[in-house]
């Protein structure tokens, strides 16, 4: 049976030994994309499909999927949702965060449960602090190559080998550097590197492709785990409970299946 | 067996040094395992969970950081532990009903040390009569009553460590748990008015809030010079990254003033140990005579 803390230490063990796997993520707005619904993320307006609310989000998490102009761009993200090989792990967003029904959606779209299915929030909300703890020191051990934000600062990191990096809307805009990346990875015989993704929906295609083309390096999406080393915004709540020891249940939310 | 036991096993400089503890009595032919109630230590040594731990006719029994009230407290420690931290009032007043008309009677099937690590502050809550021996890391620490106690004096072992091959010109490591006690903002602004180019975090980041209010600021002062690495199992690796180690709290039981001596790495901290430094073999031969295991043949 899968548990929240089980499946962050299968991860944990795999980077211990040093066998290559890939965590991919696929949260809500990946699954509106998956639905082939519009979205829109902005500073004026959050739209969902028809659903419009007040924006709230900030330039480097703008987003926008257009279901008619960006349809090659989500078969690419079904690719990465419904590839299957060894050590290929599949985040979903759990039924205790985005509900039953969108939770039964994404198996069904999927085509069934696996053993590498697992939760979208593995390394937050109540593993938070071990990914912190446990999973952060590890990267030291690896030659370590960071996909991110152009506004992101990643001289924090001693583990840093080299950076890609992406700007607005880079799920399309952006599509053609996961081309230059597995170029740099042939011309430089780039084996046994971690690759960090900080990329928001093009972290998905960039892991999927990058792990059928070369599976001997290991690729996890951290989403905004780092966010407090690259002097970016802490604008989570399990962020904020975490750093600033703000009033949050997320800090200790273990998700469910 | 020997069986040492904790109520925290996350990798701070009381878990690293019973692991090493273990470790080295496990290679010197004494049987021991680690329990406690994190992950990090399973790998580590010979170990289990703290539902794991009991205690058996004949042990020797090392406890740490554990309030216990009576002997039958360890019999299920994971409930002693809880009960412990608990801030509810009823457990609060509870403790202090208990600690009032706490047993004296020492356990007759098992022997049970108290090893004080850092400060010595957890042997405040705990009943000190209990126990056959206390372990002291340095003269330094205020334990209650130590004048009365069976105290043993040793410090923690240093790992096995070699003077690095080469070494980088002005990188400077803050060694140490991430938390207030350690100053490590006086560490880092240290370092670079000694003219050091790049700093490089190294220690389990215990207080997160601490780190982001008052060590991420000044770390932003060196743009692009500090570098955050956390806690690294592999000490070799470590001072083989840095020329120089700074620390600004002292504390007469750290091991680090010890480890950059056998690195080559230059300290930079307040000399505050006092004592002799003790070999490790000395140190063991300390734990054995005090635990009253039998001594191996070619030991000191």
């Amino acid at each position: 049976m899968k548990t929240f803390e089980g499946d962050f230490h299968k991860l944990l063990d795999l980077l211990k030994r040093r066998e290559p796997f890939a965590f991919n993520r696929f949260s809500d707005g990946e699954l509106f994309i998956l639905q082939n619904k519009e979205l829109i993320l902005d500073a004026q307006q959050v739209k969902v499909g028809e659903k419009v609310t007040k924006g709230l989000y900030k330039q480097e998490d703008f987003k926008h999927f257009d279901p008619r102009a960006h349809s090659f761009h989500r078969d690419r993200l079904v690719d990465a949702f419904r590839f299957r090989a060894k050590n290929y792990f599949k985040g979903l967003s759990c039924r205790c965060c985005v509900g039953d029904e969108s939770f039964r959606w994404q198996l069904e779209f999927h085509g069934s449960d696996d053993e590498n299915l697992t939760w979208a929030n593995l390394l937050v909300n109540g593993n938070y602090p071990r990914f912190i703890h446990e999973m952060y020191p590890l990267f030291n051990g690896y030659k370590t190559v960071v996909v991110c934000n152009d506004k992101a600062d990643l001289s924090m990191f001693p583990f840093l080998v080299k950076d890609f990096r992406v700007g607005y809307n880079a799920m399309v805009n952006d599509y053609g550097l996961i081309e230059r990346m597995k170029q740099w990875i042939v011309e430089n015989r780039v084996e046994g590197h971690l690759f960090l993704f900080s990329a928001s929906a093009f972290s998905k295609l960039a892991i999927h492709q990058l792990y059928e083309h070369c599976g001997r390096n290991t690729f996890i999406d951290i989403g905004t785990t780092l966010n407090p080393f690259m002097k970016m915004r802490l604008d989570r709540s399990y962020l904020k409970a975490f750093w600033l020891g703000t009033r949050n249940a997320d800090i200790h939310k273990i998700c469910i299946w | 067996m020997i069986k040492i036991v904790t109520s925290s096993s996350i990798p701070v400089g009381s878990t690293v040094a019973l692991v090493s503890l273990c470790n080295r009595l496990n290679a010197d032919g004494y049987e021991c395992r680690l329990f406690g109630p994190d992950h990090w230590h399973l790998d580590k040594c010979k170990s289990g969970t703290l539902a794991e731990f009991r205690p058996e006719k004949g042990d020797v029994i090392i406890v740490h950081d554990i309030g216990l009230h009576s002997a039958s407290d360890l019999q299920d420690v994971t409930a002693t532990i809880e009960a412990n931290r608990s801030n509810r009032w009823q457990d609060i007043l509870r403790r202090m009903v208990r600690g009032c008309f706490a047993g004296v009677k020492k356990p007759d099937d098992f022997t049970i040390v108290l090893t004080c690590q850092g400060d010595g502050c957890s042997a405040r809550q705990t009943n000190l009569s209990l126990f056959h021996k206390v372990h002291c890391l340095s003269d330094a620490q205020k334990i209650p009553r130590r004048g009365k106690l069976p105290v043993f004096v040793c410090p923690n072992l240093a790992d096995d460590l070699k003077t690095s091959a080469s070494k980088p010109a002005k990188v400077a490591g803050v060694v140490g748990t991430i938390w207030r006690e350690n100053q490590l903002e006086l560490s880092i602004k240290q370092a670079f008015e000694d003219g050091m180019e790049t700093v490089i975090i190294y220690g389990h980041l215990a207080d997160p809030i601490y780190y982001y209010n008052d060590v991420r600021p000044v770390a932003e002062q060196y743009p692009g010079k500090v570098k955050f690495a956390g806690f690294v199992d592999d000490k070799q690796k470590l001072y083989d990254f840095v020329s120089d180690v700074y620390c600004s709290s002292a504390k007469p039981w750290s091991t680090v003033r010890v480890e950059s001596a056998l690195t080559g790495t230059r300290f930079h901290g307040p000399d505050s140990s006092g004592a002799e430094p003790m070999s490790n073999e000395r140190i063991l031969g300390v734990w054995v005579e005090a635990l009253g295991l039998q001594q191996r043949a070619g030991r000191p």
